[in-house]
C-alpha cells in the first residue's frame, strides 16, 4: 500500500518538482546564455570600434578614388597600408579593411586590406572586387553610405564555409568634405565567445541536473516524513482497530504531524475508535437485554401454555363427548384464552375467552380471568353468576381498563343441556346431528372488566346425540388477507359445513386450513382460538365379549342386569330378560361351536321414546337360526309334549321382538323389551 | 341353587330356592333321578324361586311324566313370574299347581 503512495503522490510531487527545475534551469541558462552573448559581443564590438577608429586615423580618406586609379603605387596609400598592417597585428584582429561598395551595394572593392598572419587569409590587393557576403552587410552598407549610420557591427558565424565565427565593426570614411568616402571594417574572431558559450551552457547543465538530483531527494525525504509516515502510522492504527475493536494502549496518533489535514484525520480517526467502542458496547447490552427478554417471553409463553389444558383426548373414558381446542397466540404470548373442565362427574364446564390487547399485558390479565372464572364456577354457581362475580373482582382491581369477553357454558352431560351465559362474546355456532352449523345468536351481556354490578343472563340449549357446539374468538372472524379482507361470519359457517360429520380435532383443523388459506402470508393479527365440543349423550350401549359356555351365563345375566338396573328396568321384565338369556346363550354354548368353544358377544342398548332395551346376541358358530324352530304345542298333554323347543318359544313369548341375521359370518339374534 | 329335600314316608317335598336355569338345571334332575323312586307323591315347594328356564321346565315335565305314573305331582307357591312362564308354555294345564 505504501508504494502505491509512493508510485502515484511521490512520484508525481517529485516529477512535478524536477520538472519545474529544469524549466527554470532552461530559463536562467537562456537568459544567462543571451547576456553572456551580448555582453561579449558589445565588447568585441567596442575594441573592434577603437580598433577602428584608430584605422580611420591612419588613412586620409579624401584620396581614396586616387589610390584607386593608381592601383595602390602611391606612397601615402603604401605607408598607411603598413600601418595598417602592424596595427591589426598589434591589435590581434583577424583584418582591418577598406571598402567602397558598389552604388547598389551588391559588390564591393577592396581598397585597403589587412590580415592578420594567423588567420591564413591571403590580402585582397587594391581594386579587387568582392560580392557582398550577406544581406546584414548590404544593409550596413547602405546605412553607413546612405543613412549616416556611424558605427555598425555585424556577426557572422553561418554558413562559414570552414571559416571562424567573427564579428565585424564598421564605420564610415569620411572625408573632409563630410561625405563618406569608404567604409572601414575590423573583423575580430569570436572563437572566445563560442568557447565561452558552451562552457557555460555545459556548466548551467550541470549545475541543473546535480540540482534537480538533490531536490527530489530532498522532496522523497520531505514526503516520506511528512506525508507517507504520519499516513502510514495512520493506516496501521484504524487496521488494528478493526481487528482488535478495541483502543489500544499506546496513544499512536498524537501529534503525528504538522500538517493540519494529517492531524484532523488522525483525531478524527481516535474520536471515532472511541465512538465506535461505546457504540459496540451499547449494542452489546442492547442484545443481551433483548436475548433476555426474548428468554422471557418464551418462558411466559410456554407458562401460558401450561395452564390451559392442552392434552387431548381430554378424557378418554368419557365417551358422552368429544372435545377439542386450540390456541395460536400472534405474538409469543396471547390474550385468548379457552378453558375446560368437570365440575362434577355429570357437569362440564367450557370457556371461551378474548381479553382486549395481545402480548404480555393481555396475557397476565388472561391469567387472572381464567383462574376467577375457573375457581368460581367449580363451586357450582350458575354461569350468569360465575360472570357477574367475576366481573365484578376484576373491575375491583382494573386500573389499566382492560376488558375481557367471556363465553361460559355448563353442559350436563347425563341430559345434555347446556347452561350457557354470554359476556359480549362472539355467537357459538352450533350444528344439529343431522344438519349444519348455523350461529346461534345467544343474549348478549357486558363484556367482563368494563363496569362493575353487570348481570348477566342465562339461557339454556337441549344437545342430542350427535349435535356439536362450535366456539371462537374473534381472531377467527377477523383473520385478514393481504387484501385487507376479514375471515367474517359468513366463510366461518361455510368452512364449518364443508365436511358433513367430523370429530372435534377434525373440524378445527378443517377451519385452521381454511384460515391458513385465506389469510396466505399476510401475518397473523391477532390471537386464533378455536374449540368444538361434541355431544353423545351417555354410553347408550354396553358390550360384553365372553366365551359362550354354560358357566358364564351368570357373568352374561350380571353385565346385562347392570345396565339393566340403570335404566330403571321394572323387575319382571328383568327376570323374564334373565330367562331369554339363559335360553339363547345356552343355546349358543351348546351348539354355535359344537364340540369346541368359541366367543359370543352381548350387546344391550337402551332406547327412548319408548323406553326399551336391545340385547343383542352374536356368535362367530355354525349358522342357526332358532326362529326357525317349530312352536311346541300347548294344548298337548304332558305325555304328548315335546321335550324341545320351549326355550326359544318362551323368548318369543314373553320379549316384544325377537329377530334373526346371518351376516359376515355371524349369527345376529337381537331381542327387544319395553320397559 | 338349593335343593332343601324332605322326605315323609311316600312323600318327597323338595323346596329350591335361587335360580332354575340351564347351569342348576341337571343338579336338580340328578336329585330327582335319585330320590323319585319310591315316590308316591311329589311337591316341588318354589316359593323361593326366583325364576325358572326352559331348562327347569323340561325338568318339571319329565318329573311330571313319571309321577303321573306313579302317584302325583304338586308345584306349590309359585311367583308371578314364573306363573308367567307356565301359562305362556301351556304347563299350566299340565301341572298341578297350588299356591
Amino acid at each position: 500500500m505504501f508504494k502505491k503512495i509512493k508510485n502515484k503522490l511521490s512520484f508525481n510531487i517529485i516529477s512535478s518538482v524536477v520538472l519545474l527545475l529544469l524549466i527554470f534551469g532552461f530559463i536562467a541558462s537562456t537568459i544567462g546564455y543571451w547576456q553572456f552573448t551580448n555582453s561579449l559581443t558589445t565588447e568585441y564590438n567596442d575594441s573592434a570600434f577603437c580598433t577602428a577608429e584608430t584605422a580611420a586615423t591612419l588613412i586620409n580618406a579624401d584620396r581614396i578614388n586616387e589610390y584607386l586609379e593608381n592601383g595602390g603605387e602611391d606612397d601615402e596609400y603604401k605607408l598607411s597600408l603598413s600601418r595598417l598592417d602592424t596595427l591589426c597585428e598589434k591589435q590581434n584582429v583577424s583584418v582591418i579593411y577598406t571598402i567602397l561598395p558598389d552604388p547598389d551595394y551588391n559588390h564591393y572593392t577592396s581598397i585597403f586590406n589587412s590580415v592578420n598572419k594567423n588567420t591564413g587569409y591571403d590580402r585582397w590587393e587594391i581594386g579587387y572586387v568582392r560580392e557582398t557576403s550577406t544581406e546584414a552587410y548590404k544593409k550596413i552598407y547602405k546605412a553607413i553610405c546612405e543613412d549616416g549610420l556611424k558605427r555598425g557591427s555585424v556577426i557572422r558565424d553561418k554558413n562559414l564555409n570552414g571559416g571562424q565565427p567573427h564579428i565585424t565593426s564598421l564605420m564610415p570614411l569620411t572625408g573632409t568634405d563630410g561625405t563618406v568616402k569608404a567604409i572601414l571594417c575590423v573583423q575580430r574572431p569570436m572563437e572566445q565567445l563560442d568557447i565561452g558559450r558552451k562552457a557555460y551552457i555545459r556548466h548551467i547543465s550541470l549545475t541543473m541536473v546535480i540540482l534537480a538530483i538533490l531536490a527530489s531527494l530532498l522532496t522523497i525525504f520531505l514526503i516520506r516524513r511528512q506525508f507517507v509516515k504520519p499516513v502510514k502510522k495512520i493506516s496501521e492504527e484504524a487496521e488494528r482497530f478493526a481487528t482488535e475493536n478495541r483502543i489500544s494502549n499506546e496513544s499512536t496518533l498524537k501529534n503525528i504531524s504538522k500538517i493540519s489535514e494529517i492531524s484532523v484525520l488522525a483525531s478524527s480517526i481516535e474520536k471515532m475508535e472511541l465512538d465506535t467502542v461505546r457504540y459496540i458496547e451499547n449494542i452489546t447490552s442492547i442484545a443481551a437485554d433483548k436475548e433476555r427478554m426474548g428468554t422471557e417471553l418464551s418462558i411466559a409463553s410456554k407458562i401460558q401454555e401450561d395452564s390451559i389444558p392442552s392434552i387431548f383426548p381430554a378424557y378418554p373414558d368419557r365417551k358422552e363427548f368429544d372435545i377439542f381446542a386450540s390456541m395460536t397466540p400472534a405474538k409469543e404470548v396471547g390474550g385468548d384464552f379457552y378453558d375446560f373442565f368437570l365440575i362434577d362427574d355429570d357437569h362440564l364446564a367450557l370457556v371461551m375467552a378474548d381479553v382486549s390487547g395481545k402480548g404480555v399485558p393481555a396475557a397476565l390479565f388472561m391469567m387472572v380471568t381464567k383462574i376467577l372464572v375457573s375457581e368460581i364456577a367449580k363451586t357450582g354457581t350458575p354461569t350468569n353468576e360465575v360472570l357477574s362475580t367475576v366481573n365484578n373482582r376484576i373491575c375491583a382491581h382494573n386500573k389499566a381498563g382492560m376488558f375481557v369477553t367471556v363465553w361460559l357454558g355448563i353442559l350436563e352431560i347425563s341430559t345434555g343441556i347446556l347452561r350457557a351465559s354470554n359476556a359480549g362474546h362472539e355467537y357459538p355456532a352450533i350444528k344439529r346431528a343431522d344438519g349444519k352449523f348455523e350461529l346461534f345468536k345467544d343474549k348478549h351481556g357486558f363484556v367482563v372488566g368494563g363496569m362493575d354490578g353487570i348481570k348477566y343472563k342465562e339461557y339454556e340449549v337441549q344437545l342430542s346425540k350427535g349435535d356439536t357446539i362450535f366456539l371462537y374468538t374473534d381472531g377467527v372472524t377477523e383473520a385478514t388477507n393481504a387484501k385487507n379482507e376479514l375471515f367474517g361470519n359468513d366463510r366461518l359457517v361455510n368452512a364449518l359445513n364443508i365436511k358433513d360429520d367430523c370429530t372435534a380435532i377434525e373440524l378445527l383443523t378443517c377451519i385452521k386450513s381454511e384460515i391458513d388459506k385465506f389469510v396466505g402470508d399476510a401475518p397473523q393479527f391477532d390471537d386464533i382460538t378455536m374449540m368444538a365440543v361434541k355431544y353423545f349423550g351417555e354410553d347408550k350401549m354396553k358390550e360384553l365379549t365372553i366365551n359362550a359356555t354354560v358357566e358364564n351365563i351368570e357373568k352374561v345375566t350380571e353385565f346385562v342386569n347392570e345396565q339393566l338396573e340403570l335404566c330403571g328396568c321394572p323387575v319382571k321384565a328383568q327376570m323374564q330378560i334373565d330367562v331369554a338369556i339363559d335360553e339363547l346363550f345356552s343355546n349358543i354354548a351348546h351348539y354355535a361351536y359344537d364340540p369346541d368353544v368359541g366367543p359370543a358377544t352381548v350387546r344391550v342398548e337402551t332406547r327412548e321414546n319408548p323406553l326399551s332395551v336391545i340385547i343383542t346376541f352374536i356368535d362367530n358358530g355354525k349358522p342357526y337360526d332358532p326362529l326357525k324352530k317349530i312352536d311346541p304345542d300347548i294344548t298337548l298333554s304332558a305325555e304328548e309334549r315335546d321335550i324341545g323347543g320351549l326355550g326359544i318359544f318362551l323368548v318369543k313369548k314373553t320379549m316384544d321382538d325377537v329377530s334373526y341375521e346371518y351376516r359376515n359370518g355371524q349369527n345376529i339374534l337381537t331381542i327387544k323389551k319395553n320397559i | 341353587m338349593e335343593i332343601l329335600k324332605n322326605k315323609n314316608g311316600s312323600t318327597l317335598t323338595i323346596s329350591l330356592s335361587g335360580r332354575l336355569d340351564t347351569v342348576s338345571a341337571p343338579q336338580l334332575d340328578d336329585e330327582l333321578k335319585a330320590s323319585i323312586s319310591d315316590v308316591k307323591e311329589l311337591i316341588l315347594n318354589l316359593s323361593d324361586l326366583e325364576y325358572m328356564s326352559s331348562a327347569g321346565l323340561r325338568i318339571l315335565l319329565s318329573a311330571q311324566k313319571t309321577m303321573n305314573v306313579n302317584g302325583k305331582m304338586i308345584v306349590k307357591n309359585v311367583n308371578e313370574t314364573i306363573m308367567g312362564v307356565f301359562e305362556v308354555t301351556g304347563f299350566t294345564d299340565i301341572l298341578t299347581i297350588e299356591n
